[in-house]
């Protein structure tokens, strides 16, 4: 059989209000033009993140049920530890409220004032995350992740030669760990191959810096290496992820992605003296270490979500199912990032909107523009959201100016994203229309989340 | 009916099975987990009184709640219920949610304090001090002296001493003091209600020298019943219009909706000032989540946003409060040590009194949580001199006055059998006190060290 079914049928739905273009006009205008400031209601497909927004399934929802709300050692904590241990390895688990919290525990005790933090990306929070700390957060992607168009199977990977001289330029002093991010979601939601993940550890290990995997999207990571990488076809997914994590010796973990849950995360390490200093933070910030923050029931949620996600099938349906959109928008000559990564599909503003100076957020446009036409609800991965050194007050243009339309997990059907291709290619078709924006209010941290716009 | 008659308005709807273990299981238990009630797994415990915090039992109108979660990232209908609830309710004009009472206590600290501050607080509470601490204030207990007197009767322990405000003032000046941290029902006095007439003074007070006034609002329903019942002039007000009347005396919160609003998880912090919101909004999408999630599921907003409207009614307050008093009595009544007056979340036992053959710096009352473990199955927690931690100058000890075990009810979970029970096991643990010892550190974590301490008997 060609036809691509998601393996699980609708146990229970969620209705969707319909808007008017016209109502859709008035409403992001009082949203300032910042789709993140539009109520959910007034939204019909909702494409701004994967995060926290999938279906859990009959199962996740039965462990909820079975949640143990005891603040102190609760069976949920053991399930979700376990649960975690099986695939991650390591031997310090410490639950967090989400993945930010997670973020900022570690950094909080490894990262100080003029350190370096290299990554193949960062995304928002961690970035914000270590700028916060007074470190910089320094983006090392491949050669390959530049060309849009470039039918590279990992265009997620590091550049190692970059990072060795890094390495060897200011030494493990300087730089308190090395990330890599499975999938490199400001890049375009691309795999990182095992080849890449093993180089980078040699690279780390040998210079004694620590070396930790921001985990959101591992299994979609490791099924990408699983049908792309020589040498993995036959090896099950989990084993994929178990040996990733292998070549680590920490990760954090946002568990609102690749474990189908609404909330919840959690950070690991091999180093029961740091994980010392982190439950130390955790008590203050987050909760006490056997919930750290969480409800019992979210705890159990997690554990099973974490065995779901590694179930071949449903990686099939939602890699293909994701591939789906990018090969329609390809064959319409809409230019978007290719291949197609796991959780997303990245329309590319720059080309989309050639007129727009960068300064003046084609992908804030975009975004914009596609919620008027069709009630879609995408986010700018650009200039808005990475354009701001926080630190000198100056803004350049971002390296990539992309729409990010984020696929929740189980949510939507085809039918959903027939509908999402119809409504960018009327986009496409008045794209000369379209103007700039500019950004009448914002804060100094995470602008993107609550900035103000006008059009200009 | 009378006064004293307590009857539950709900009925049960779903149960939770526990386990029974014997004495052998349980001596083994806390040994492993180094005699600190924190340690224990909770499939080893029978009945667990050792919070109140995120372990009431919702009700089936907040689980269908749960099952309307908007789970969007931003705009969730859910946040806008919960914002228009905790206006409608408590006052106040604007928002933030936060995965805990302690997100919304980080934020505050972190807003409002500059280095070398001083926060002056009716007593002081674990974690709120230490994010006081950390952003660089000095905490300065401004409650009145029967607070800090276990056998005192007074109905208002949870009053401010304003006499000791107004040292503060002229010692640091008032510029220095960015706020005054008001708890209602105050926890480490015992759940001791503040009386409006104090409150109302203090008010007055931080309008005179222009302070801020911020509100612990965790258990504020419970406190609201107290002034029903002692204070003059609030025997015909419901509980709603008084929690509103106190709220609205105040100019912004920190709520761990964990307490009175009893959900698993939640909180939040809310004011009246617009810029003071913009500030937060910023601060809290770094630390918790957007401004309209703040770290919490949509279905756990919505939760709060119904138990909220179900913590201040009366005759829910009525059976709480009256389940404690139950309790209490019952200790009181066969001769063991407890705080007086009775709190509205929990039981105190005066450990001192209880176990006078155990020197303060020995932990009679870490020691007598586990004594009771051991006896009974039931887990409670060390509210004495390990809670109170160290000097952040100095390094000595902090040697507090009540010298405390925690009986700390859930809401709406047990039953008037198992307070039974409890009592049995305090009466049994009394009986046999003279065979229970001091206990010494082995591990001392250095913040907030009641939380992972490990100990050993002193034989």
């Amino acid at each position: 059989m060609k036809t691509i079914i998601e393996p699980h049928k609708i146990k229970m739905v969620e209705p969707i209000k319909l808007t008017t273009r016209e109502e859709r006009e008035g409403l992001i205008e009082t949203a300032k033009f910042n789709p993140f400031l539009l109520r959910a209601e007034d939204v019909i497909i909702d494409l701004l993140t994967d995060s926290g927004t999938s279906a859990m399934s009959s199962e996740a929802w039965a462990a909820m049920m079975r949640g143990d709300e005891s603040y102190a050692g609760a069976r949920s904590w053991y399930r979700f530890r376990d649960a975690v241990k099986d695939i991650f390895g390591f031997e310090q688990v410490i639950p967090t409220h989400q993945g930010r919290a997670a973020e900022h525990i570690l950094f909080g005790v490894m990262v100080l004032p003029g350190h370096i933090v290299p990554n193949n990306t960062h995304f928002d929070t961690t970035r914000a995350n270590i700028e916060f700390n007074g470190g910089e957060a320094l983006d090392l992607p491949c050669a390959e992740a530049e060309d849009l168009d470039s039918d590279f199977p990992f265009k997620g990977n590091m550049d190692t030669a970059a990072l060795e001289k890094v390495v060897a330029e200011n030494g493990p002093e300087q730089i308190p760990l090395i990330m890599v991010t499975v999938t490199n979601n400001s890049g375009g939601g691309q795999p990182v191959s095992m080849a890449n993940i093993r180089e980078i550890s040699r690279i780390a290990r040998s210079a004694g810096i620590p070396f930790y995997i921001d985990a959101c999207r591992f299994a979609e990571n490791a099924h990408f290496i699983k049908r792309r990488e020589p040498g993995y076809e036959n090896t099950a997914t989990i084993d994929i992820a178990r040996e990733i994590f292998s070549y680590a010796d920490g990760c954090t973990m946002s568990a609102k992605k690749d474990a189908f849950a609404n909330i919840g995360g959690f950070l690991c390490t091999n180093d029961a003296e740091l994980a010392h200093r982190e439950r130390n933070i955790l008590i203050l910030t987050e909760g006490f270490p056997t919930y750290g923050g969480l409800a019992g029931r979210d705890l159990d949620a997690i554990a099973v979500g974490l065995r779901e996600v590694l179930d071949e099938h449903y990686l099939d349906y939602r890699l293909l199912s994701t591939r789906y959109v990018v090969n329609h928008l390809l064959d319409a000559g809409i230019p978007v990032v290719a291949p197609a990564g796991g959780h997303a599909v990245y329309l590319d503003a720059r080309r989309f909107l050639p007129h727009i100076e960068p300064l003046q957020y084609p992908g804030q446009s975009l975004a914009v523009e596609l919620y008027i036409e069709a009630g879609i609800r995408g986010v700018e991965i650009g200039t808005v959201m990475f354009g701001l050194d926080p630190h000198t007050g100056e803004e350049h243009p971002a390296r990539l100016e992309l729409l990010r339309l984020a696929i929740p997990r189980r949510v939507y059907t085809q039918s959903h994203m027939d509908y999402v291709l119809e409504a960018i290619g009327l986009v496409w078709e008045r794209r000369r229309e379209v103007r700039g924006m500019r950004i009448a209010k914002a804060p100094k941290f995470l602008r993107h989340f609550t900035a103000e716009f006008e059009r200009v | 009916m009378t006064n004293q008659a307590w009857a539950e308005p709900y009925k049960i709807k779903m149960v939770e099975l526990i386990k029974m273990t014997s004495r052998e299981d349980r001596l083994k238990a806390i040994r492993e987990a180094g005699y600190n009630t924190f340690l224990l797994r909770s499939e080893d415990v029978y009945i667990d009184l050792l919070t109140d915090s995120g372990v009431g039992a919702m009700s089936d109108r907040q689980w269908s709640g749960i099952m309307m979660g908007d789970e969007a990232y931003a705009g969730s209908r859910n946040f806008y219920h919960l914002r228009d609830t905790v206006e409608e309710y408590y006052s106040y004009s604007y928002t933030v949610p936060c995965h805990q009472g302690r997100g919304a206590e980080n934020i505050l600290s972190q807003l409002l304090i500059s280095d070398g501050d001083y926060v002056p607080g009716n007593m002081y509470f674990t974690t709120t001090r230490l994010h006081q601490e950390l952003a660089g204030a000095t905490f300065v207990d401004a409650i009145i002296d029967e607070a800090h007197d276990a056998e005192s009767e007074h109905p208002f322990k949870g009053n401010f001493d304003f006499d000791k405000l107004d040292a503060l003032v002229s010692e640091v000046g008032a510029e220095h003091i960015p706020y005054v941290c008001m708890a209602t029902c105050v926890n480490m006095a015992g759940g001791q209600p503040i009386s409006l007439e104090n409150l109302k003074q203090l008010r007055a007070w931080c309008d005179k020298h222009d302070v801020m006034l911020v509100h612990d609002m965790t258990r504020v329903a419970e406190n609201a019943h107290f002034i029903q019942r002692r204070e003059e002039g609030y025997k015909d007000k419901t509980i709603r219009e008084i929690v509103y009347e106190i709220c609205a005396l105040t100019d912004a919160a920190t709520m761990s909706s964990k307490k009175d609003a009893m959900v698993n998880i939640g909180g939040f912090l809310a004011m009246n000032d617009a810029k003071f919101y913009e500030k937060a909004c910023g601060l809290v999408v770094v630390y918790e989540g957007l401004h309209t999630y703040g770290g919490m599921a949509g279905r756990d907003m919505e939760a709060l946003a119904i138990g909220i409207t179900e913590s201040v009614q009366d005759d829910h307050i009525h059976a709480r409060v009256g389940q404690v008093q139950y309790l209490g009595r019952k200790l009181r009544d066969s001769g063991i040590p407890v705080v007086n007056p009775i709190g509205g979340h929990a039981v105190f036992l005066n450990a001192s009194k209880m176990l006078p053959h155990i020197p303060q710096e020995h932990f009679p009352a870490q020691a007598l949580a586990a004594a009771l473990y051991v006896e009974s199955g039931v887990r409670s927690m060390e509210r004495g001199i390990v809670s109170a931690g160290r000097d952040k100058v100095t390094g000595e000890n902090h040697k507090p006055k009540l010298e405390l075990v925690r009986l700390t009810i859930p809401r709406r979970v047990y039953t008037q059998a198992h307070m039974d029970v409890t009592a049995g096991a305090v009466q049994e643990a009394m009986e046999r006190r003279n065979e229970i010892k001091g206990l010494r550190f082995t591990y001392e974590p250095e913040v907030l060290r009641f939380f992972q301490a490990r100990f050993e008997q002193i034989d």
